[in-house]
């Protein structure tokens, strides 16, 4: 019997064998310290390999897709989705062409996925407060949260922002809902003018009358912002997100004009 | 120590902990995407399979425990898994060796250079002892990823032959790494 399953390591090393044969060789691993010795030298020979340098930003964008989907079965409830993005991308894929070539698939990564990742990263570890200065004194005039519905419904996934005429820029928004079924509220901008003195770009929800201020940020030398803010009372009422230049941060209404904004 | 600081971030990732995933991800980029890289020859292919990884690490796809052996060999095995999904169903041309970008020096950390060092020349010195047709099956069968079907047709040998080849070539490995081991072991 044990010989019988020993005949199939090799096949376990190179992945062939069924979902059920995998199951029943880790069985056999268990109790074969030979077989599970040689899975283990395996273990060794990537260490052969000459060192290659991984591309620019390759974490960000892993992270960020890991994280994302997770994000993504979380907010589609009863949806079980089996296959990751990476394979539904494979999938798409494989009814076109074949012949696809990289510089395709780089195109199509979405180009704010690191940012998130960015600025997930930076909440997750504790380091957000220096991010999120901007928006302190605005979460510390704001009443008391309420606790997250417990079925939250997402709003909306993704939208990009347009800039209102005599502004440039481009902004896109996305609601990420966490694991303890927070919801965050993410906006990446690029192409914005610079700031003066103590401006900022102050996002905002808008539900009629009714503007929300729902995180600010400043640019960097590219034009380039974002801001991450944790949406304590979630409402499928909103109407608009926009983002205002204002004269200065922790301003309750706006003040100044819209830049960019989007109908939800 | 290796080990069990491994089995121990693995079951923080368990529950899901975004900070463990990362922490891990930081310890075995370099070798994973090197190692992918090696088996794809492509960079893309390589980051592809290298994300499909820790998304299954993520969402617990084939869970790991002590019984399937050591950690690091099941993570490079799971690349290895994937990795060879992705040739199989992208058949691309490879791309020449010389577009892989050195290694910078000083990118890495230091630890982690010295680390890798050792480990290749323990597996080298163990693959050298190996006779070159073994080491050609294991090139064959673990780095190109190929089937063992394509291995018979490539060495001109009957697919068991084939199967059972491998399967003494990487036990006189596993041999040959425990005696270096103990030897090892003794020399201390």
């Amino acid at each position: 019997m044990n010989n019988e399953h020993c005949d199939q390591l090799v096949d376990y090393l190179s992945g062939t064998l069924s979902d059920e044969e995998t199951r029943q060789f880790e069985e056999h691993l268990k109790t074969c310290d030979e077989c599970r010795e040689i899975a283990d030298a395996t273990g060794q020979l990537p260490y052969l390999s000459d060192p290659a340098e991984p591309p620019a930003g390759m974490k960000s964008r892993i992270l960020s897709n890991v994280f994302a989907e997770e994000e993504e079965d979380t907010a589609v409830e009863g949806t079980e989705r089996v296959s990751p993005t990476i394979k539904n991308e494979k999938q798409v894929e494989d009814e076109l062409p074949k012949v696809v070539p990289i510089t395709d698939r780089k195109r199509k990564r979405v180009w704010w996925t690191p940012v998130i990742a960015a600025v997930l990263l930076l909440s997750l570890l504790g380091n957000a407060y220096a991010f999120m200065q901007l928006q302190q004194e605005q979460e510390q005039a704001a009443p008391e949260p309420a606790p997250p519905p417990s079925q939250p419904e997402t709003a909306f996934q993704s939208i990009d922002l347009q800039p209102s005429e005599g502004f440039d820029g481009d902004a896109t928004a996305a609601v990420i809902e966490e694991e303890n079924g927070a919801l965050n509220l993410v906006v990446t901008a690029e192409q914005l003018a610079a700031l003066e003195g103590d401006q900022v770009y102050q996002v905002w929800l808008i539900e009629g009358d009714n503007p929300i201020p729902a995180g600010a940020f400043t640019t960097n030398a590219n034009g380039e912002g974002a801001t991450y803010f944790n949406i304590d009372n979630n409402t499928e009422e909103w109407d608009t997100i926009a983002i205002t230049l204002e004269p200065q941060p922790g301003n309750e209404l706006p003040q100044g004009e819209v830049v960019l904004s989007a109908g939800i | 120590m290796e080990k069990s600081s491994d089995t121990l971030l693995y079951s923080r990732i368990r529950e899901k902990d975004k900070d463990a995933l990362e922490y891990l991800y930081d310890r075995y980029e370099k070798i994973l995407f090197s190692f992918l890289y090696k088996m794809t020859q492509d960079r893309d292919l390589a980051e592809e399979a290298l994300q499909e990884v820790f998304i299954k690490i993520w969402r617990g796809v084939g869970e790991y425990d002590d019984s399937k052996g050591k950690f690091a060999s099941w993570l490079f095995r799971m690349a290895q898994n994937s990795a060879i999904d992705l040739i199989r169903k992208r058949k691309k041309p490879t791309v020449p060796l010389d577009e892989v970008a050195e290694m910078p020096s000083g990118e890495s950390s230091v630890e982690q250079t010295a680390e890798w060092q050792e480990e290749k020349e323990h597996i080298q010195a163990a693959v050298s002892q190996l006779s070159a047709e073994q080491q050609e099956m294991i090139q064959l069968f673990y780095f190109k990823g190929h089937t063992h079907e394509k291995i018979a047709e490539l060495c001109g040998l009957p697919l068991g032959t084939v199967k059972s080849r491998i399967r003494l070539a990487l036990s006189k490995l596993k041999k040959t790494l425990h005696g270096m081991q103990e030897r090892g072991a003794i020399d201390e």
